[in-house]
């Protein structure tokens, strides 16, 4: 007997909501495996109507076809009177909750690890003629044995088409490219290895980058660190629908910004972070760079350190509150002589 | 997560660091920009609790714990009324008891235990000690008298800090402007030559200035703080060895004969016969070869499968790649 739809994953807990969909941790009784079951909400009546929301789609038809250690893999979709549910690899923790633990000290072995990780998963979705369009720490999930995979596929497509316009308006705008900024209708991997520079600077500070306020605040702090782009560097550039010309700001030394960086992290950093978006460099000429084949090693993930489970921390958290009301029976009260101090 | 953030909106404090969390009576938080919209008659409900509320009452949320707020606000109430001192007891463990009832009431308050009944027991007491309470609130307490004359204190500190460090700036300049005007005195009246009393000068400049460092980093707040860094860091574990990074392209199943690379693309003359990209396509990272390196792996990709084989071709997309790794 086969056991299929809800019947086969039982619902262990709730790990988190976002804006189009919740996720459970669940078990899978067919494997015995634990998976991570995103339910995807239906929304308002009115989106409703149009049926399946379509970033969710997205998601199923572009994950069917991608196999990768670096991906996150597609286990199921199922679904259940109108809800559709989508069944994943269940992932631990992610980048940004990595990033933001200020228990852990981050070395240069792990960055290597995350961006090296961060770039085969790239790679491969490049070569398959994907692009992710929404990279950022959040969205590059760790499972408990260090391995780094690309998730969330709502906003990715194919691409390599001339003849259809893309949307600009994608990409979080911290991690977003500059032609993207300008409006570009038509745009490349770039946009994607844009943001890994972004999150490889992320890693090094333990801060977002460019953390811009407005799309408009967002070019200008870009300008600001990285100068801001001629003629020559960037030919064509007034051709984007949305240019605007900025103040003049000189180009900041990447030595400068990240002290702790050794040359050829710096020289990644060059190479992802270019603004000519025909002068930044593709995933697999990122990774043929010197820093990856050269010491340290990349730690191996069995080693990555792992943040303290938030889970753990709200228990924590619940049972202090409850030890906060006092045993009114007072068992010990006849030997109570010292003064309560609350 | 130990993130605070809108449980509305869900932004957190990391995606906004601008973020401003308001809470009202009820303990819930809200970010500003939900208040705005939810209120924008002034007064409106919870959207956690339901609670009714007005807009005036939301104050920033200074606790990462919107409970604790909610338990302040009780705790304020209640010890308006509660505001008996140790003296008022005849014995400590009446007056312990007393603050006992007092942490009941407040967690039955902001639990929601017993609400009705506890609500009654404060109207009670209220009643049957009416005039002390009075009596209590009028008078200011001997603890808060101590409180004011210790900021005094604190207050007339500082200001003889300030003036001391002020002094002390005073005469470094003095010392630095005779030190200047004995140098060129010297340069100009001295038999040594130019080089030695500029190197003289400098070695006992260096020496001072180090003496002044070593004068002010030796400060410490009088309320016991000390300044400076604490030298506690762990000495990390050199363990980890990992293997190192070798590139190896990706290869790709065509199933079909190998389609021309990139570099062919350009040198064998493919771009002649497609449309060139426009300005505004090269400016946004396209480039025709893209487009021409996709359509050429998409018509080779696939032509040596036959449906006898894969009886399918709807299940075996051609993108359904299998890697190396």
């Amino acid at each position: 007997m086969t056991v299929e739809g809800t019947a086969r994953y039982e619902k262990i807990d709730f790990l988190g909501e976002g804006q189009f969909a919740t996720v459970y941790k669940a078990k899978d009784v067919v494997t015995d495996n634990i998976v991570a079951v995103k339910k995807i909400k239906l929304g308002s009546r009115s989106e409703a109507a149009d049926g399946i929301n379509r970033t969710a789609l997205r998601e199923i038809k572009l994950l069917q076809e991608l196999r990768h250690e670096n991906i996150i893999g597609l286990l199921d979709v199922f679904g259940q009177k109108s809800n559709v549910s989508i069944v994943f690899d269940f992932m631990e923790t992610d980048l940004e909750v990595v990033i933001r633990d200020t228990n852990i000290i981050m070395t240069a072995p792990h960055i290597k690890s995350y961006i090296l990780q961060t770039l085969l998963g790239l790679e491969y979705l490049h070569v398959n003629w994907v692009l992710h369009r929404d990279m950022k720490p959040n969205n590059l999930l760790i499972n408990e044995k260090g391995v780094l995979k690309i998730g969330d596929f709502g906003l990715a497509r194919f691409y390599g088409s001339p003849s259809r316009p893309y949307s600009h308006q994608v990409v979080t705008r911290w991690y977003r490219c500059p032609e993207l900024l300008f409006g570009a209708r038509s745009y490349g991997d770039g946009v994607d290895i844009w943001a890994v520079g972004c999150i490889a600077a992320e890693l090094l500070i333990r801060a977002p980058f460019l953390p811009g306020d407005t799309d408009l605040d967002q070019l200008n702090r870009i300008f600001q660190v990285l100068g801001t782009p001629t003629e020559a560097d960037w030919p064509d550039m007034k051709c984007l629908p949305d240019y605007v010309t900025f103040k003049e700001f000189p180009r900041h030394p990447m030595k400068e910004i990240f002290t702790a960086a050794s040359d050829d992290l710096l020289d990644v950093l060059d190479m992802t972070l270019a603004i000519n978006p025909a002068r930044r460099c593709s995933a697999s000429q990122a990774l043929q760079m010197s820093y990856f084949s050269s010491k340290p090693a990349p730690t191996p993930g069995s080693q990555l350190p792992f943040p303290k489970s938030n889970k753990i921390v709200d228990k924590e958290k619940e049972a202090k509150r409850l030890s906060l009301k006092r045993k009114q029976n007072g068992s010990d009260a006849g030997g109570m002589k010292k003064r309560l101090v609350f | 997560m130990d993130e605070q953030g809108c449980p509305r909106c869900k932004t957190t404090k990391y995606r906004n660091p601008s973020l401003k969390l308001l809470v009202n009576v009820c303990g819930h938080s809200l970010c500003e920009s939900c208040v705005d919209l939810l209120f924008v008659k002034g007064s409106g409900v919870c959207p956690e609790c339901n609670t009714s509320l007005r807009r005036t009452n939301f104050r920033l949320q200074l606790f990462e714990d919107p409970f604790v707020e909610k338990e302040i606000d009780i705790r304020r109430k209640v010890l308006r009324d509660y505001n008996k001192k140790e003296e008022d007891f005849a014995t400590l463990e009446d007056y312990n008891d007393y603050l006992e009832t007092i942490e009941t009431i407040v967690y039955n308050l902001s639990n929601h235990i017993n609400i009705d009944e506890t609500k009654r027991m404060i109207e009670q007491y209220k009643k049957d000690n009416r005039e002390q309470i009075k009596k209590n609130q009028s008078k200011l307490s001997k603890d808060e008298e101590m409180l004011e004359s210790l900021i005094e204190q604190e207050q007339q500190e500082t200001l003889m800090r300030k003036a001391m460090i002020k002094q002390d700036e005073q005469r470094e300049k003095a010392a630095k402007r005779k030190h200047k005007d004995d140098l060129i005195d010297d340069l100009m009246f001295s038999e040594l030559s130019a080089q030695a009393i500029i190197t003289s000068y400098r070695e006992s400049a260096k020496q001072e200035e180090e003496e002044f460092k070593a004068k002010s980093a030796a400060t410490a707040f009088s309320t016991g703080i000390k300044i400076g860094h604490q030298n506690n860091v762990v000495p990390m574990s050199r363990t980890e060895q990992g293997v190192m990074y070798r590139y190896c392209p990706l290869v790709m199943e065509w199933c079909g004969p190998d389609p021309p690379s990139m570099d062919d693309i350009y040198s064998d003359g493919y771009l002649k016969n497609i449309r060139l990209a426009s300005d505004a396509e090269k400016a946004g990272g396209f480039r025709e070869a893209i487009a021409c390196h996709r359509a050429l792996q998409e018509a080779f990709c696939g032509l040596f499968s036959y449906p006898t084989i894969s009886p399918s071709p709807l299940k075996q997309p051609a993108l359904a790649a299998s890697m190396s790794h």
